[in-house]
């Protein structure tokens, strides 16, 4: 039988490699968070609860939501800087223009949204007409964005959150948490952007090589400007949550997700120079690097001490993932077998 | 009989092999130059002649032979162990730093020094004298960038033959010399001096006035020495283009041929094309023969809008079109679609799965809203494929992991798919094997015979010769001959390739 079996085998018996090496990864990132969770109670007894996990679910949403448009830009071999300042902005705008006022809520919330994806757009101009490089387009549009911002509030962040966006993060909806449902949605709808419409097909196509992408006739310009565009989209919409979730926008409210945002992107297993990754991968990073925090928060440790532990960690996720370490394991693996033999 | 033969060879090599992945570039290799000996090595383009360069210059490694260099094993791993060894070369892609001057590049890599700090008049006086001594007239203080083609392969070969090395390898020394008399003095200097060189190039007058012996290399084998002067040219072209290894097939015009033109070409000019007019109709394959640089690449690539056209028509089905990029060219009238040489930077999407790679250029066609089904995205792969030979198997595979020929079946299979009834292809058979070449060559056959146009380009003579109804032959950025299938002929052609139209079996060469 093994005999027959071996003879039929086809010369060239690799499988498609990638795709479960993706899947692996993801796996491997959910289970760790898993595990971190289930083992919380040794660091302290308060946590291993049903409400750290929705605690976990409630941070890792602004997270989400802001690397979905990371990503995508990650994707094309970009890098957006901006997508701080413009949640700030996004949250600033949503107190004052909207405010505590339900009825404008539905006209204004769309107009916001809309000038974000325009900031977002003005840096995919820079990059793909001008070939102004991402990371410094970027970086100098966040700096305009949260000047501006920091000008129209005069320094002091006044109004109060809409209360839909209240209802959105802190309500239940059919019995569940909305902001779950939401992220479940808002997940479903981002992934199939990315990996099943034609949009995203010439995004990866844009990140794989750039060049073959112009000969093969991919619109790159205008493809790379709705890229940006969706993550300027994405940023201010995080930042309307936060305001939700915080009850009022305050000035630097974005600051603290810029890093995470690429973190969860390249943790996830993205290549940061383009071409290859899944949102299903940026997920389980974001959720990674959430439960690591509220981990780590929870150890009572100082907060230099908490920097340099969650540093090393994804340091470490990410040795892993690159195979650097199963390769010096087996390069040592064979010196060993080579110094018995 | 030759006196070199008798003493110890300068450099033996035996066995030499070379692969990149999947494609062959040197196979079991052999060549012995003697002492004071100048060695002619022959060859068409592809044929492995810049990989041999390589080797013997310690730029790639080859896999297996055995290489002596006055009788000690030769292996070197860099350019610099190879110079220490006293293996110099001239290279035909220059060397040089261009936004250096020319007394900085004459002593690249080690500067002069005094006081442990770079010395520029030193350099400046050194490098002066060291010219005025070879008789070039060159101003040490100018950077490499302003000076002429000319100037910068006199630097480059008297930085080389300053060396006085025991090997000198020369690439193509004359190509961009006016008058190259010196050169010849030169050599002839350094092999009386007890010096072995290697001459590459391609005008057979010119080796035939330096060289003693040469060394065909035809699909990275090499041919056994041939003595110079008992071999007509006639012997040596056969040697070069291998009339044993031609496929004798022609092809037949396609039913679907008509005399319709689909693209009108006419005075064309852009970067190194030179006032191009030909006329491609439907059903037709019009291939393209040249020697490396005549402008084959930037025509290919005005076509496809991947380079600006400064002057001349582009028509296309009766109308003019204007292309500014490869998108302009695929929405023309009918479509045209370009597969270009570089298949790794230009060709395939690496990170992507083969199916992707394939059906990208119809998506909106296998979508709804926007959304792609992936059942009608399987089966357009599917069929793509198939129409290629390509397995199915392949098609969730990253391309990146296939091997040369598979991606250039699903590169071309991404050109069919866009619809185009027009096709250029450059190169399409470069690197990959005498299967997936077959494949390939059916599957433009058959693009042609359901009407569509295909303009090829090849470095291989007999590959045109059975897969083309019509042949343009381009030098120096014009068009000097177009030949019908029935008058195409390899000897004629290799002269016309050289800018010989006079004969193809008497005087050639010696065209500068």
């Amino acid at each position: 039988m093994t005999v027959e079996a071996t003879l039929e085998a086809p010369t060239d018996t690799r499988r498609a490699a990638r795709f479960s090496g993706e899947a692996l990864t993801a796996m491997g990132l959910f289970a760790l968070s898993a595990g971190m969770v289930a083992a919380s109670p040794l660091i302290s007894p308060a946590l291993g609860s049903w409400s750290q996990i929705y605690t976990i679910l409630l941070l890792v949403s602004f997270l989400l939501v802001i690397s979905f448009g990371q990503g995508l830009v990650i994707l094309t071999g970009g890098l957006d800087l901006s997508v701080g300042s413009v949640m700030m902005l996004g949250g600033v705008l949503t107190t004052t223009w909207i405010g505590g006022d339900s009825a404008t809520f539905w006209g204004v919330m769309p107009v916001v949204l809309a000038f974000g994806a325009g900031i977002g757009a003005l840096n995919g101009i820079g990059v793909a007409m001008v070939g102004i490089p991402p990371f410094i387009m970027t970086m100098g549009v966040g700096i305009v964005t949260a000047s501006l911002a920091l000008g129209y509030t005069g320094g002091t962040t006044l109004g109060a959150a809409p209360p839909p966006l209240l209802l959105l993060m802190k309500g239940d909806i059919l019995g569940a948490p909305s902001v779950i449902v939401f992220v479940l949605l808002f997940c479903l709808v981002a992934w199939t952007l990315q990996s099943r419409t034609t949009f995203g097909r010439k995004v990866y196509a844009i990140g794989s090589s750039r060049r073959a992408a112009r000969i093969a006739g991919v619109p790159i310009v205008s493809t790379t400007i709705l890229v940006y565009a969706t993550s300027g989209l994405c940023a201010t919409l995080s930042g309307a949550m936060l305001v939700g979730y915080s009850n009022g926008a305050t000035l630097r409210m974005g600051d603290p997700y810029l890093l995470p945002s690429i973190a969860a992107v390249v943790v996830g297993g993205s290549s940061i120079l383009g071409g290859s990754g899944n949102f299903v991968n940026t997920i389980c990073g974001a959720l990674f690097l959430a439960t690591l925090e509220s981990l780590i928060a929870a150890s009572g440790l100082g907060q230099g001490w908490r920097t340099i532990l969650s540093g090393l960690i994804i340091v470490g996720a990410l040795l892993v993932q690159s195979g650097w370490i199963s390769g010096v394991f087996a390069s040592v693996a064979r010196r060993v077998r080579g110094a018995g033999g | 009989m030759d006196a070199s033969s008798e003493r110890q060879p300068m450099l033996a090599i035996s066995g030499l092999s070379k692969a990149y992945g999947s494609t062959v570039a040197l196979e079991h290799v052999s060549i012995e130059i003697g002492t004071g000996e100048v060695h002619a090595l022959l060859g068409e383009n592809g044929a492995g002649k810049s990989t041999f360069v390589k080797s013997l210059t310690g730029v790639v490694r080859p896999d297996s032979g055995v290489m002596t260099l006055a009788g000690a094993v030769y292996a070197p791993r860099s350019i610099l162990e190879a110079r220490s060894r006293g293996v110099v070369a001239a290279f035909q892609e220059l060397s040089l730093v261009p936004n250096l001057s020319v007394a900085q590049n004459f002593f690249l890599p080690r500067s002069l020094k005094h006081w442990g700090l770079n010395s520029r008049l030193r350099m400046e006086e050194k490098a002066a004298e060291i010219l005025r001594r070879w008789g070039g007239d060159i101003p040490v203080r100018q950077t490499i960038e302003r000076l002429t083609l000319a100037q910068r392969q006199q630097i480059e070969l008297i930085r080389a033959l300053e060396r006085r090395p025991d090997l000198l390898i020369l690439d193509e020394p004359t190509a961009a010399l006016t008058d190259p008399g010196w050169l010849f003095e030169a050599i002839a200097e350094r092999a009386s001096a007890g010096g072995a060189i290697l001459y590459i190039s391609h005008r057979l007058a010119e080796i035939r006035q330096v060289a003693q012996r040469a060394t065909v290399l035809r699909n990275g084998r090499s041919s056994g020495a041939l003595r110079l002067a008992e071999a007509s040219d006639q012997d040596i072209f056969l040697a070069m283009v291998g009339r044993s290894s031609a496929r004798s097939g022609r092809p037949t015009p396609s039913a679907r041929r008509s005399d319709a033109c689909r693209l009108v070409v006419n005075d064309l000019r852009a970067r190194n094309v030179d006032g191009v007019s030909f006329e491609l109709r439907e059903g037709e394959v019009l291939g393209v023969a040249a020697l490396e640089g005549q402008g084959q690449r930037e025509l290919f690539r005005a076509l496809a809008g991947e380079e600006k056209q400064t002057a001349g028509q582009i028509v296309v089905e009766d109308r003019l079109q204007s292309f500014s990029c490869p998108r302009d060219a695929l929405k023309a009238p009918g479509g045209i679609a370009f597969v270009p040489e570089e298949r790794k930077t230009e060709g395939i999407f690496a990170s992507l799965p083969v199916a992707s790679n394939i059906t990208l250029p119809r998506l909106s066609k296998l979508s709804v809203a926007g959304v792609i089904s992936p059942t009608r995205e399987r089966k357009a792969a599917r069929d793509a494929a198939a129409k290629l030979d390509l397995g199915q198997r392949y098609l969730p595979f990253r391309i990146g992991a296939l091997s040369g020929g598979n991606q250039q079946k699903a590169i071309i299979a991404r050109a069919l798919m866009t619809g185009a009834k027009t096709l250029l292809l450059f190169d399409p058979s470069r690197g990959i094997d005498v299967g997936t070449k077959e494949t390939i060559y059916a599957a433009i056959r058959s693009f042609a015979d359901r009407g569509g146009s295909v303009l090829v380009y090849s470095s291989e003579i007999p590959e045109l010769i059975s897969l083309v109804d019509r042949c343009l032959v381009l030098y120096r950025s014009r068009v000097v001959a177009s030949l019908a299938n029935a008058e195409m002929e390899e000897d004629t052609m290799m002269a016309l390739l050289t800018g010989n139209p006079a004969s193809a079996s008497g005087e050639i060469g010696a065209q500068s």
